[in-house]
């Protein structure tokens, strides 16, 4: 039995009228004329508030928490499940990654608010108004200045503690009591990366033949540098400085200048002129480094008879505790490139910034997240690293009092497996990867598809890294490595077609982001120090060697393919 | 009977036409359509408003790249699909677009005939 359902009569019209929303009509001309003697916005209610910045700050996040949190995983998984050993401090590590995330959204907005009207602004007027004397010296001094800014730089510093002053005293001098020298060195190289970067604009250079002449006498010394028993420990770290550099600062700055320069001379047309700085800011450094490095063995013979550096205070002083050191490390990062740009617009292109409040509000949260990212770098993603380069050499070696986890062949299979698998996966979520691969495909009209550059970057890399890993394992020499790889390099550069020598170069410097960046590096140091490594550095640079050869091969392959359809066609 | 050189034209139609932030056109589509829009027409613009500038930092939160929506209703539904829009794209916050409504003299689209037949000749 069903209960007879009771009817309700509405009228149609109370029922609209209930349902619509009222219209009240109101003269456009009367609000225009009230709206423009108006200058703040009041009476902005708080779902205004949450409806504004709710979407804009979860896509930010949700952008690096994809990058970061499934490489974090797989260490602390990799960790877990593979070699039974926990995570020690996760809480620690867990808020690091926080910081991380939140620092690099709020840098990179910063960035863009802060820092990228400015060269902007720069890059489309400088040319005009000065000559390419000034133009020059603003571009050294940006890409000086940039690497300052660079958030992966901060490893560098942190790095020295993994260094043995025994068997590489000179390199352990550098890292430990001339790390400002380093830092120098590095920006000095990217300087007159940007320089002659500029120049081939002027000049319309040939990618080809510019990879060419840097590359040989870099390759020369550092040869010479491999010989030299005291300068070879250094060689790995030179050339990881390289894969530093090309951050997520300076080449938006550099790139945003070369626009306006290559504008002014004419050549604007140029589809590949985005290509080839990134390039050269990935071995003008390394010259640079090895140049320090000879410096130093020159100026101290014998670092052990040094006076070891006094131990600091015991009393901090407040700059120095956690928070305000971050702050002031962060601003002496960020101020000389805001103070660079903010000189250089105001009497060189002599116009002021429109929307001060919005510039105002970039720097500072740049400043914020540049401080979020270095304490995120300090406590979470360095002794993350640390603790998975500490704890893989368990897998094939006997720790103390204990029997290695798998037969040795396993346990080194199982572990180069693992540095693959790390660096595949941290270059596929890359983003600026993705977006070269959408222009590579659409300037090459769709003959190196997107799938397959960012596949060919991504093995490279997963080899590189892998052999970087058995370098340290096996405590090979880098030298080797770095002639052999190269010279394969340099021989696919002199024999493949100009675009792909940009291309490749360049898809080394873009697999770097902030985040691998600092992991890998760590990963290095702790797994050097766990099987007694002298040092260990040199992963970067075959991460960055990696890709530059796999692109070149498959430009070689895309070009024969293309040669033997014409031929088949005829 | 239909003949062959004969357009059938609709009138009292409306354009309504919204301006959104990138991203939010599927919000507005969707809202229409639920309300009785047959169909929608997409584009992309840019573009910042009056009261962006009075919306001090929070302005940055508001995309000057736009999306544009249009939508074509009969006269008598085109306010309800009006009002459901405005509410969706939650118009009653600053900096989040706007939305208007212009009289159509006439469109002409495919007609079903027998539809068509329906109506008979008018002219």
């Amino acid at each position: 039995m069903t209960e007879p359902v009771i009817q309700r009569r509405l009228r149609y019209g109370e029922f609209l009228s209930a349902v619509r929303v009222r219209q009240r009509r109101v003269s456009y001309k009367d609000v225009h004329a009230d709206a423009g003697s108006r200058q703040t916005a009041r009476g902005l209610r708080l779902i205004d508030v949450h409806r504004l910045l709710t979407p804009y700050v979860s896509v930010r996040f949700f952008e690096q928490l994809r990058a970061v949190v499934p490489l974090a995983l797989f260490l602390a998984l990799f960790q877990i499940a593979a070699l039974r050993a926990d995570v020690q401090e996760g809480e620690l590590i867990a808020f690091g990654m926080l910081a991380v995330m939140l620092g690099l959204m709020l840098f990179m907005d910063g960035v863009k608010y802060g820092l990228m009207p400015f060269s902007e602004s720069i890059g489309f007027n400088l040319p005009n108004r000065s000559t390419p004397a000034v133009v020059l010296g603003f571009a050294f001094l940006l890409g000086g200045v940039a690497t300052f800014a660079e958030p992966a730089i901060g490893a560098l510093r942190a790095a020295g503690g993994g260094v043995d002053p025994l068997r590489a005293p000179w390199l352990h001098l550098l890292l430990t009591r001339y790390p400002d020298r380093l830092v120098f060195a590095v920006a000095i190289g990217v300087g007159l990366a940007v320089v002659v970067g500029m120049l081939r604009y002027f000049f319309g250079w040939r990618m080809k033949t510019l990879v060419v002449a840097t590359l040989l006498p870099c390759l020369a010394l550092t040869a010479y540098a491999g010989f030299d028993p005291k300068l070879a420990p250094i060689v790995g770290l030179a050339w990881d400085c390289g894969a530093i550099t090309t951050g997520p600062v300076t080449v938006p700055l550099v790139l945003a200048l070369g626009i306006g320069v290559a504008a002014a001379a004419g050549q604007e047309d140029n589809p590949l002129a985005g290509f080839g700085i990134v390039t050269l800011a990935s071995l003008f450094p390394a010259f640079a480094v090895i140049l320090v490095g000879i410096g130093l063995v020159g100026e101290v013979p014998d670092p052990a008879l040094l006076a070891p550096i006094v131990g600091a205070d015991a009393t901090v002083a407040w700059w120095d505790e956690t928070p305000f050191a971050e702050l002031v490390a962060a601003l002496r990062a960020i101020a000389p490139l805001i103070l660079l740009l903010w000189l250089v617009q105001r009497f060189l292109v002599g116009e002021s910034v429109k929307q001060r409040n919005i510039i105002a509000y970039g720097v500072v949260v740049a400043v914020l997240g540049m401080a979020l990212f270095n304490l995120g770098l300090t406590v979470g993603l360095i002794p993350l690293g640390n603790q998975a380069g500490a704890t893989v050499p368990a897998a094939f070696s006997a720790g103390i009092g204990s029997d290695p986890l798998y037969p040795y062949p396993i346990g080194i299979g199982l572990t180069l497996v693992f540095a693959a698998t790390l660096g595949y996966g941290a270059t596929i979520a890359e983003p600026a990867l993705n977006a070269m691969g959408v222009t590579v495909e659409n300037l090459t009209d769709g003959a190196f598809p997107k799938k397959l550059l960012i596949q060919a970057v991504a093995i490279g890399v997963a080899l590189g890294i892998a052999v970087g890993v058995a370098k340290i394992v096996f405590h090979w020499s880098i030298l080797p490595l770095l002639l052999a790889g190269y010279t394969v390099a340099l021989a696919g550069t002199i024999w493949s077609r100009e675009e792909y020598v940009a291309l490749a170069w360049d898809s080394a410097g873009v697999t770097t982001g902030p985040v691998t960046v600092p992991l890998v590096l760590a990963l290095g140091l702790g797994l050097g120090k766990a099987v007694g490594a002298a040092e260990g550095f040199g992963i970067l640079a075959m991460a960055s060697l990696g890709p530059i050869v796999s692109v070149l091969l498959v430009g070689f392959w895309i070009q024969r393919g293309a040669q033997r359809a014409a031929r088949g066609e005829v | 009977m239909r003949q062959r050189d004969e357009i059938v034209v609709l009138t009292d139609a409306v354009l309504i036409t919204c301006i959104v932030q990138r991203g939010v056109a599927d919000t507005v589509v969707d809202a229409a359509t639920e309300a009785g829009a047959q169909g929608a027409t997409i584009f992309y613009a840019r573009g910042t408003g009056v009261r962006q500038k009075h919306l001090g930092v929070l302005g940055i939160t508001v995309n000057a790249e736009k999306e544009v929506i249009y939508i074509v209703a009969p006269a008598d539904h085109a306010d309800h699909i009006f009002e459901r829009v405005y509410v969706a794209a939650k118009l009653d916050t600053p900096g989040m677009g706007m939305i208007y409504m212009s009289p159509l003299e006439k469109m002409a689209t495919y007609v079903p005939p027998e539809i068509a037949a329906r109506f008979g000749h008018h002219g």
